[in-house]
């Protein structure tokens, strides 16, 4: 009985091993639909964001499969998981690479990540462009790897100059032990130095960290005049409500990866007055930004954060390749080599020779519980 | 500034005591470590908020309702992910707890979904300030509750039959059950018990941070377990000593050396401690007669 229950077990483990294998191999049967990966962390500690990646992704093949899709043939967004983590991106990147029919992928979201598959999909000559990694580094890391945001490295020398026109001249960072927040950091203290204010303080934090008050009686002791949240919007409202909490009263300034309905939920009152550059703002000058804000909260009845919206234009720009120049890897490529220009959610967008996006950002700001232009 | 740090060590510290507990106790009577333990923090959290934002239910009522689930939800692990593994090699239980606390963090995160919630009180928001020191109401209640909390296991691990069963078991389980005791009711206790503490923690800590999340249980845990270590494993006043030690060298640390290098500072203690004393600060050599 025990060896027949086990034999049993054993072969419900292989079936169920063996299944995944079948479906990477069969790109004829799926030649009438479009299938565009997505690579993103779907769990782990950074699941939100892959939520949003999702969404994104599949507002924007759902758009285009109801006006009747590419050609008649409706577009699949196919999701694999890497959970944050750059060993499972790579896997990730393996599984999209041998399967013949993905045409490109939208992915990732770490910096990490995406610097540790570049070269696999640029062996491979397949498109992978990331809504989200902003480290330096993915400046180079091939010419198959696109990005719609912008580096690390624009955003905080703007924020810098921004920082100088705000008329601050002792500011303190508090920055996320990654690569993404060690970029901001860099950037920023030598955009300071040119620019002639003085970065008073540099203290560091781990992703997922929620006790800042070590940090914040550090600082407090610097008295800066503002504080640069080098992270994202989580972390963003406990430092805000934390500081608040400890009287500190500072200004507080970040980059595009504070905007998100979360940072207004979960800080309430002590956000109010965030200054923060975004690309992404509907409810501005931009219509398609405003247009994609409805036609989200129509279709999942909540706000979409920045992630969402890049997730949806690197989506969108795929799609728009495969629309002009046909339904293959290489022309996808060389499509999006050339875009200039193009009119999406997050700005007017081209890409410039290393895969770049070259966009202005606007200064935005909290009023009143709600993200505005700043005036 | 000292003074300052001094308060936020301690806050930290009580919390990591109270979720250091549920570890000591499992490790004293079944000898395995429950990595699940940071999961089930949690779990008591996102029932606090569930209780709350679903039935309106007020805080006090949250608390001990949380609780009770939570201790239900710890019983059930031990029944289904450890007990039938007691007779296996050590590691085999140990593995089940990372399945566990898989299968916790996924649930939390399909139920819940991903993002970090914010806890619906305004409770204990308001701060108070002497001198150079500023610290809110719900920092008071934490201290005052985790005290009492461990003033009153205390009392009961050495006052009560019940509390004494429970320490014969984990000097031997096998002696204890020849001397009459139900061992299984024991280890259901003691995973009741540091449950429903860790969820005591986990609402506190989703109000004092205003954020509960799926993987909060993660740093808890790493962090909880660590101070048990170091307090010394299956020791109960151990557990509460550690924890607070480390929220105070854990914030000191970074106060007065690097924030960069607070989680360094940290296990490096751990591990200095440990080479002195190996068996913990309070714990005591396992004597193997024979």
């Amino acid at each position: 009985m025990k060896r027949f229950l086990s034999a049993l077990a054993i072969a419900g483990l292989a079936a169920g091993l063996l299944s995944g294998c079948g479906a990477s191999g069969d790109s004829q049967a799926n030649r009438d639909t479009i299938r565009i990966g997505l690579a993103a962390p779907i769990s782990g500690t950074q699941a939100q964001y892959g939520t949003a990646f999702k969404n994104g992704a599949e507002l924007a093949a759902a758009q285009i499969n109801e006006a009747g899709g590419i050609e008649g043939k409706q577009i699949e967004i196919v999701i694999q998981d890497d959970k944050g983590d750059s060993n499972e991106a790579v896997n990730v990147a393996n599984k999209f690479v041998t399967d013949k029919s993905i045409l490109g992928v939208v992915g990732h979201f770490n910096s990490s990540a995406t610097l540790a598959t570049a070269p696999i999909y640029n062996k491979n000559k397949i498109v992978q462009v990331s809504p989200s990694s902003s480290a330096p580094a993915v400046t180079n890391a091939g010419e198959y790897t696109f990005r719609v945001i912008t580096t690390d490295a624009f955003q905080a020398d703007y924020l810098a100059d921004w920082s100088k026109e705000l008329g601050y001249s002792k500011v303190a960072l508090i920055y996320e032990q990654s690569d993404f927040g060690i970029g901001l950091l860099d950037v920023y203290q030598q955009s300071a130095a040119e620019n002639g204010f003085e970065v008073v303080a540099a203290e560091a934090f781990n992703p997922g960290d929620k006790d800042f008050s070590t940090v914040l009686t550090k600082i407090k002791e610097k008295q800066p005049e503002a504080i640069f949240i080098g992270g994202f919007y989580n972390e963003a409202a406990l430092i805000a409500q934390q500081a608040k909490k400890l009287n500190l009263d500072v200004d507080f300034i970040g980059v595009d990866s504070l905007y998100s309905e979360a940072l207004l939920d979960l800080g309430k009152e002590s956000v109010e007055g965030f200054k923060l550059i975004g690309f992404f703002y509907p409810g501005g000058d931009n219509a398609e930004a405003t247009r994609f804000n409805e036609e989200y909260q129509a279709k999942y009845n909540s706000k979409p954060d920045t992630y969402a919206a890049y997730s949806y234009v690197a989506t969108s720009v795929i799609i728009k390749a495969i629309q002009e120049q046909g339904a293959e890897r290489e022309a996808i490529k060389s499509y999006l080599e050339t875009l200039k220009d193009y009119n999406s959610a997050t700005g007017v967008i081209s890409f410039d020779e290393n895969g770049d996006v070259i966009t202005e950002p606007s200064r935005l700001t909290i009023k009143d519980s709600k993200f505005e232009l700043y005036q | 500034m000292f003074l300052q740090q001094l308060t936020n060590g301690l806050t930290i510290g009580v919390i990591y005591a109270l979720i250091a507990l549920g570890y000591t106790m499992v490790y004293g009577i079944l000898k395995i470590v429950n990595f699940a333990h940071g999961d089930i923090f949690m779990i008591g959290s996102f029932l606090g908020l569930f209780f709350m934002q679903e039935f309106q239910l007020p805080l006090y009522l949250a608390f001990i309702l949380s609780a009770a689930v939570t201790a239900g939800i710890g019983m059930l692990i031990e029944r289904f992910a450890y007990r039938p593994l007691r007779l296996a090699d050590r590691i085999v239980p140990l593995i089940s707890a990372l399945g566990v606390s898989t299968l916790l963090v996924s649930l939390a995160q399909k139920l819940w979904g991903t993002e970090m919630h914010p806890f619906p009180t305004a409770f204990g928001s308001r701060t108070y300030t002497f001198g150079s020191i500023t610290f809110s109401e719900i920092q008071i209640l934490i201290l005052l509750l985790s005290i009492l909390l461990m003033l009153g296991l205390h009392l009961f691990v050495t006052r009560t039959k019940t509390g004494t069963a429970m320490r014969a078991t984990s000097m031997s389980l096998t002696n204890a059950a020849l001397m009459g005791i139900n061992t299984n009711r024991m280890i259901s206790l003691a995973f009741a018990i540091g449950s429903s503490l860790a969820a005591c923690a986990g609402m506190m800590v989703g109000i004092y941070y205003n954020a509960v999340y799926p993987t909060m249980g993660y740093m808890a845990g790493i962090n909880a377990f660590t101070a048990a270590v170091l307090g010394g494993i299956g020791n109960i006043p151990g557990a509460m000593l550690g924890g607070v030690l480390l929220g105070l060298v854990e914030t000191l640390g970074g106060a007065y050396i690097s924030t960069q290098y607070k989680s360094v500072i940290s296990f490096s203690i751990l591990i200095i401690v440990l080479l002195i004393r190996p068996s913990g600060i309070l714990g005591s050599k396992e004597i193997n007669k024979v």
